[in-house]
């Protein structure tokens, strides 16, 4: 057994010889247990970084590891939901569930999947094909949970639900995190809906691991200052700094102490994400127990305290 | 049973919330020496909140002594809260001290916002968003001191009260 | 409150996932449409080998005996109806490895990997290799048993109408010398491969159906190449003076014959002057080909080199997979 659940390495993906990279020189770790949040901008890389755990692509360059192999070995003990939830459309939804039942021996938990499915008031002779969008996560999410993965993936798993299904599938996976451990890693554009679920980061931007790391410490490693316009922000690393009028705001990571006459805040999680994405040259920022990697990341760098 | 209500939008930290409703609810007496709180599975199965946020909360409590843990049965509420003949005491001089404020000339706000600023300044209140900051963070592996960022803690409170939760 | 505990025990009971059943349920309207097919054919091809072959060779029987002196009376619609039925099994049988072909690009890999329910089935606990082996293994079971009795039943139509019935097409007409033998079965195997590969290569139905067509084209047409010189042939050859008749079984080769006993390819005149000039050259006619007795050791070295394809076409297959995931 081990501690980490999945660990990248100069990990690179592109598609085709000449194609362009999803992802780049990605390093991080995700410990066992937690709940991360994959956020970014669509097409920053987070599907590609998801189906690479998901041993579903190999990695172009570096390495994965996945409950302490490989993502190919690891395959039995981890569930993946794909963003466009693919399943049978020929099947009704009990057969889908057998279908899990039989592809899963040993594994397979009826009594989850047949809970996850009950809750959508879902008619089980219903083919799939003539499901909802919603219907069709549920199902999806059912197959998955089934399972009983020690890791689940999941793509974009709450767009097609509405705000009820989705508070109550969320309490779902929760309550499986609870009461198996189980280690979560889930995808989104929008921050909002992971931020009370979600206790770990992994922010990607244009195919980069930009911040990584439990939430709660990531945020207190930033401040949201407000100063006279004319401040030094001197050796602290900037994030993202705007100058209206006399005033200047800016989002920094103190490398010291901080001049007295500030405002200062932490930030919350939207703003720390929306800051990074806003500022693509803004350094990287992985925490000690987050970090893997040579290079990528780094928490003070001179360069764009400007 | 107590159940919890996260309100997201309050500005108070997920896991201060659930510490606060658990004193509401021992102090009103719907949570009594012996019972047992949720389980984590529980409360996140009715919230969709992380686990680890109400294991925190719940450490927390336990810290405080109004709970513990007892390996495989659950957490236990262990003393109540709030003496009765305290509070009816320091409530009278409470409402003889807003009579006061009143006659003085102060109007609903003023007495809001200066009772808030006392009470900010005489108790420590847990940080609304995070645990100490500065701590745990490191981008070069080793663990940061927390001293130089400690002096913007008050700081920050004061900007918190002032209706500016980030 | 230790609620965070690790993984299931449950993971030490490891059985073999039973993917077999859920091929068969996922493509069930393809092999509902092979059985019917295959009753179709197979009941066609027992009336051709019975009643109707012998209603045509009776009427053969009365057509030949004619006087047409006078009017003849003999079954026509027996004669046709044979004709025409055996023209149409052999085709369908014919048709079989490109349908096959392209079903296996479309719908066993094309639009599963299209549609994403081929990762849907990777990440449920079945090996990509195994995904596909099942894949290939259940249909080529349904064609080797289909195709093998379907070619028998074939076979004993044909050798009904053989001597009997006037038309009956030779052993070595191209239609049926496949459909009498089991070169359909490798057929029907190679396009199945043949197929799939095409749906792993493009992963999208509709141009996997195309390409796998393409594919079979290829097979099919390299096999006609081949199929001649498979196997050692029969020369026969004749004086300038005899008449040598071609069509004596599989042609592979005629032409004429030097004095020091060369073989030249029939020369192209237009003209009695010009031909008398090019076969002045000639000392004899040459025949190569392959007489009946040569049937067998064809189909089967024929069959051989398709399977060996199939083979081939089904390790790329999982080479290519094996390149798309990890």
């Amino acid at each position: 057994m081990t501690d980490t659940a999945l660990r990248a390495e100069a990990l690179g993906k592109r598609f085709g010889r000449r194609g362009r990279w999803a992802l780049r020189e990605c390093g991080f770790r995700l410990p066992a247990g937690r709940v991360c949040a994959v956020v970014g901008p669509n097409g920053a890389g987070k599907s590609t970084l998801l189906a690479l755990a998901a041993g579903l692509l190999p990695p172009t360059e570096g390495r994965l590891t996945v409950l302490g192999t490989s993502p190919a070995q690891a395959r039995p003990r981890v569930g993946f939901v794909a963003q466009d939830k693919p399943l049978h459309p020929q099947l009704t939804v009990a057969e889908t569930l057998r279908m899990g039942a039989d592809l899963n021996p040993g594994r397979w938990d009826a009594a989850v999947a047949e809970r996850v499915v009950a809750g959508g008031a879902l008619d089980p002779e219903a083919r799939v094909r003539t499901l909802s969008g919603g219907q069709r996560t549920r199902v999806a999410l059912a197959l998955a949970l089934g399972k009983r993965p020690e890791l689940l993936l999941l793509d974009e798993p709450m767009a097609d639900l509405d705000p009820l299904a989705r508070h109550e599938l969320m309490g779902t996976l929760m309550a499986d995190a609870a009461q198996h451990g189980t280690t979560i890693a889930m995808s989104s554009h929008v921050v909002a809906e992971l931020e009370d679920s979600c206790d770990h980061l992994l922010l990607v931007g244009d195919g980069r691991v930009r911040l990584a790391g439990d939430i709660d410490d990531l945020r207190s490693a930033h401040r949201r200052i407000t100063a006279e316009a004319d401040a030094d922000l001197g050796p602290h690393t900037v994030v993202e700094s705007r100058t209206t009028g006399r005033q200047l705001t800016a989002l920094i990571r103190p490398a010291g102490p901080l001049a007295g006459d500030w405002r200062t805040s932490v930030p919350s999680l939207e703003e720390l994400v929306l800051a990074h994405l806003r500022s693509p040259g803004a350094p990287g920022l992985a925490t000690a127990e987050a970090a893997e990697s040579t290079g990528t990341t780094e928490a003070v760098t001179e360069e764009s305290a400007a | 049973m107590v159940e919890y209500r996260i309100d997201r939008h309050s500005g108070v930290a997920t896991y201060v919330q659930i510490v606060q409703q658990t004193k509401q609810a021992l102090r009103m007496g719907l949570l009594r020496p012996g019972d047992r709180l949720p389980t984590a599975r529980e409360v996140v199965e009715a919230t969709a909140i992380n686990p680890n946020t109400v294991l925190k909360a719940y450490r927390e409590l336990e810290r405080e002594g109004l709970v513990e843990a007892r390996r495989g049965l659950g957490t236990f509420v262990r003393r109540s809260l709030g003496a009765a003949t305290a509070d009816a005491a320091l409530r009278a001089e409470l409402e003889t001290w807003t009579d006061r404020a009143r006659e003085a000339g102060l109007d609903r706000e003023d007495v809001a916002a200066l009772f808030t600023a006392v009470l900010d300044q005489r108790f420590a209140v847990p940080d609304a968003h995070a645990a100490e900051p500065g701590t745990r963070v490191t981008a070069d592996g080793t663990r940061r001191d927390t001293e130089h960022t400690q002096h913007t803690q008050h700081t920050q409170h004061t900007a918190n009260s002032q209706g500016d939760p980030s | 409150m230790t609620v965070l505990t690790g993984p299931v025990d449950a993971v030490a009971t490891v059985g073999r996932p039973r993917m077999t059943r859920w091929v068969v349920r996922l493509h069930r309207p393809a092999l509902l449409a092979w059985a019917g097919l295959f009753a179709v054919v197979a009941g066609l091809l027992i009336a051709l080998a019975g009643p109707w072959a012998d209603a045509a060779a009776e009427g053969w029987r009365h057509y030949d005996a004619c006087d047409f002196n006078r009017p003849c009376s003999y079954d026509q619609t027996a004669i046709l109806r044979y004709k025409s039925w055996y023209n149409y099994t052999t085709y369908a049988l014919n048709v079989l490895p490109f349908l096959v072909a392209a079903w296996a690009g479309a719908a066993l890999t094309g639009r599963e990997l299209e549609s994403g329910t081929a990762r849907l089935a990777w990440t449920q606990g079945t090996s990509p290799a195994r995904w596909l082996a099942v894949r290939l293994a259940v249909p080529a079971l349904a064609l080797t048993a289909g195709t093998s009795l379907l070619f028998w039943l074939h076979h004993r139509a044909w050798a009904a109408g053989r001597g009997r019935i006037d038309t009956a097409k030779t052993w070595y007409d191209t239609g049926t010398f496949h459909a009498n033998g089991p070169t359909t079965a490798a057929l029907a195997l190679a396009g199945l491969a043949a197929g799939a590969l095409a749906g792993l290569l493009l992963r999208r139905a509709l141009p996997a159906l195309v390409l796998g067509a393409v594919f079979m084209s290829g097979i099919w047409g390299t096999t006609q190449q081949l199929l001649p010189h498979l196997w050692p042939a029969v020369t026969r050859t004749a004086a300038k003076q005899q008449q040598l008749d071609l069509g004596a079984g599989l042609g592979v080769d005629h032409g004429m014959l030097t004095s020091t006993g060369g073989h030249l390819p029939l020369p192209a005149c237009d003209s009695e002057a010009a031909c008398d000039a090019a076969y002045a050259k000639a000392a004899g006619f040459y025949d190569t080909y392959h007489p009946y007795s040569h049937y067998w050791p064809l189909q089967l070295t024929t069959s051989a080199l398709l399977l060996a394809v199939t083979g081939l076409l089904a390790l790329a297959c999982f080479r290519v997979l094996r390149r798309q995931v990890s």
